[in-house]
């Protein structure tokens, strides 16, 4: 699956819990519009550590960096960049 | 920590439930302004801005007038409006020319002590702190800036309440240690936004120090990096963010109103309900009442706590929307809460915000990324209850220099176990609400019996909440057990 759609798969799961169902497009704010929260970020943090390697204790959490797909995508693709 | 901030204006969530006194739900005292057009439209006029300013004016001096306050600062904040309203493309700038005079204001005009030296020496070394930890971000403060930054405090702190009693370094230091702590949590954001991409200059972040719009020791709203996300970027978006203000004002004053014209007269008056401290101190003289005036004046002082709290961020954020920055409120709503962690999360967003950015976030991402299932309750008893008892310890320095900092700290004993408490409370209601998000509880139990039980759960920790050496945390418990009727 491609990565931007595993990603949108589990943003709308952690929008499912809070019954929000409206449609977010790559390049739409999550975090900073107030759809998803700190603990939501939290979870997405789990997520792209156990699936895509991510180790936020070396690189720093920024939330804003995980603002939209387009955001996450891109911190995945400079992640696995620094790791080559 | 687990509410749908945009619930905090505008429910935008799909498909409500049906529920009971469903035709209720649209309804609301001050109509949704920024969701019509016209009004959009003209308070992006000249006449528009004009009008919303002479409203918002009046409201600030209605809301000083009403508690008989004879103090200049809704002037000052009118004057930052009405410039930051006309050069919104200066915004930032405006907002630290207007953060400096406000300084000038706390800590000089209108302080009963005034303290500008060390407020200006405080800001010195705040900007100083901030270029060594852009400086050396490579080193160990540069990749821990703020836990190097609150161990700093803290030693320092420590050995200030060792130097010689009455000596002119010990007072130079406890004049001084009190001024830096009202900007260290400030500092503390400046830092966290030093591994920002976009990060702002140190003087961009000055205008977010003890801002022009007011704040506590807690930055109100968050720090310069979180301006920089929700400043308008648009004249609509100024638009709606100014009316937001303007109905937030109008909100605070309506409640202000009903809590010192209805809440108190009715509460404490009618129905001749004592005050909580009252009858606190029956149960310290061992006078005797009955079990269930402890319950009313306990509820009584919860509820209205709660309304003034409430009042007071509301303020806040009103004149921080004016400015064209589209923030949270502080408090929303605490009182539907359906758990713990959702109640702390809705009574004072930003502090809890604080507390998860510099105490959660570290704590959950690199000290207990191997603890399982037991992560997030730890980071959890971190942030809530270890973050939550050092930012209130080192508030109040002036305990620390009149007991000692070891008795300061025995006689912060109440405000240990409320955290204790507290931590462990948010942890348990998170855990169980990442199971319960699975299945619907119905509408009696989440609406009904689950705010209930959440809003008695903190009505009774509230009797531990304080924060200074008053009475030993005994008499916290005689009174507890006084409501259960257990002692006479």
């Amino acid at each position: 699956m491609e990565r931007k759609e595993v990603i949108r798969k589990f943003l709308q799961t952690l929008l499912a819990h809070k019954s929000d169902a409206q449609p977010f497009a790559d390049d739409g704010s999550l975090f900073l519009s107030g759809r998803l929260q700190s603990v939501d970020a939290v979870a997405l943090a789990v997520f792209l550590e156990e699936k895509f390697g991510l180790d936020f204790a070396e690189m720093g959490f920024d939330q804003e960096r995980l603002d939209t797909v387009n955001d996450i995508a891109s911190l995945i693709e400079e992640s696995s960049n620094s790791r080559q | 920590m687990n509410t749908t901030d945009l619930q905090r204006d505008e429910p935008q969530s799909a498909a409500p439930a049906p529920r009971p006194f469903s035709f209720l739900r649209g309804f609301r005292i001050i109509p949704r302004l920024e969701t019509y057009p016209w009004v959009v439209a003209f308070a992006q006029t000249i006449a528009g801005k004009a009008t919303i300013l002479a409203l918002f004016g009046l409201g600030l001096y209605y809301a000083t007038w009403l508690h008989y306050l004879h103090n200049p600062r809704w002037k000052v904040q009118i004057c930052f409006l009405v410039v930051v309203t006309a050069l919104p493309q200066y915004r930032r700038i405006v907002l630290v020319l207007g953060t400096v005079c406000w300084a000038f204001g706390i800590w000089w005009q209108w302080a009963e002590h005034p303290q500008i030296v060390q407020a200006a020496i405080s800001l010195v070394l705040a900007a100083a702190i901030f270029f060594l930890a852009i400086r050396f971000r490579t080193s160990w403060f540069g990749r821990r800036p703020v836990a190097t930054l609150l161990t700093g405090f803290a030693l320092t702190v420590l050995l200030a309440s060792y130097l010689p009693k009455g000596g002119t370094l010990r007072t130079m230091s406890f004049d001084f240690l009190p001024v830096f702590g009202a900007y260290l949590w400030f500092l503390a954001y400046s830092l966290i936004d030093i591994s920002s991409r976009k990060r702002d200059s140190v003087s961009l972040q000055v205008g977010a120090y003890q801002p022009i719009w007011g704040s506590s020791g807690t930055p109100f709203p968050k720090g310069s990096a979180y301006l920089r996300r929700i400043e308008a970027k648009t004249p609509e978006q100024l638009a709606v963010a100014q009316l937001k203000g303007l109905k937030l004002l109008a909100w605070s004053i309506i409640l202000d109103l009903f809590l010192n014209f209805v809440y108190m007269p009715l509460v404490h008056g009618y129905l001749g309900i004592p005050y909580y401290e009252f009858v606190f101190h029956l149960s310290l003289l061992r006078t005797p009442f009955k079990w269930y005036v402890g319950w009313e004046s306990l509820i009584a002082d919860f509820l209205g706590k709660l309304v003034d709290f409430s009042i007071f961020g509301h303020r806040i954020i009103a004149v921080c929307r004016m400015a064209g920055f589209l923030a949270l409120r502080n408090t929303w709503r605490p009182l539907s809460s359906p758990s713990i962690a959702e109640f702390w999360n809705r009574f004072y967003y930003y502090f809890k915000e604080l507390l998860v950015d510099c105490f959660f976030y570290p704590a959950f991402l690199r000290y207990f990324k191997t603890w399982g299932r037991w992560r997030l309750f730890a980071s959890t008893v971190a942030a809530a209850g270890f973050g939550n008892a050092f930012f209130h310890f080192f508030r109040d320095l002036n305990y620390i220099d009149e007991l000692g900092f070891w008795r300061a700290l025995a006689g912060f004993q109440s405000y240990i176990f409320y955290t204790i408490v507290l931590s462990v409370g948010i942890g348990i209601s998170q855990m169980r609400q990442q199971k319960a998000d699975k299945k619907n509880p119905g509408w009696i139990r989440a609406r009904l019996i689950s705010p209930l039980c959440v809003g008695g759960f903190f009505c009774l920790l509230r009797i531990f909440d304080y924060t200074y050496k008053r009475y030993p945390i005994s008499e916290s418990f005689r009174f507890l057990a006084h409501l259960f009727n257990l002692v006479s």
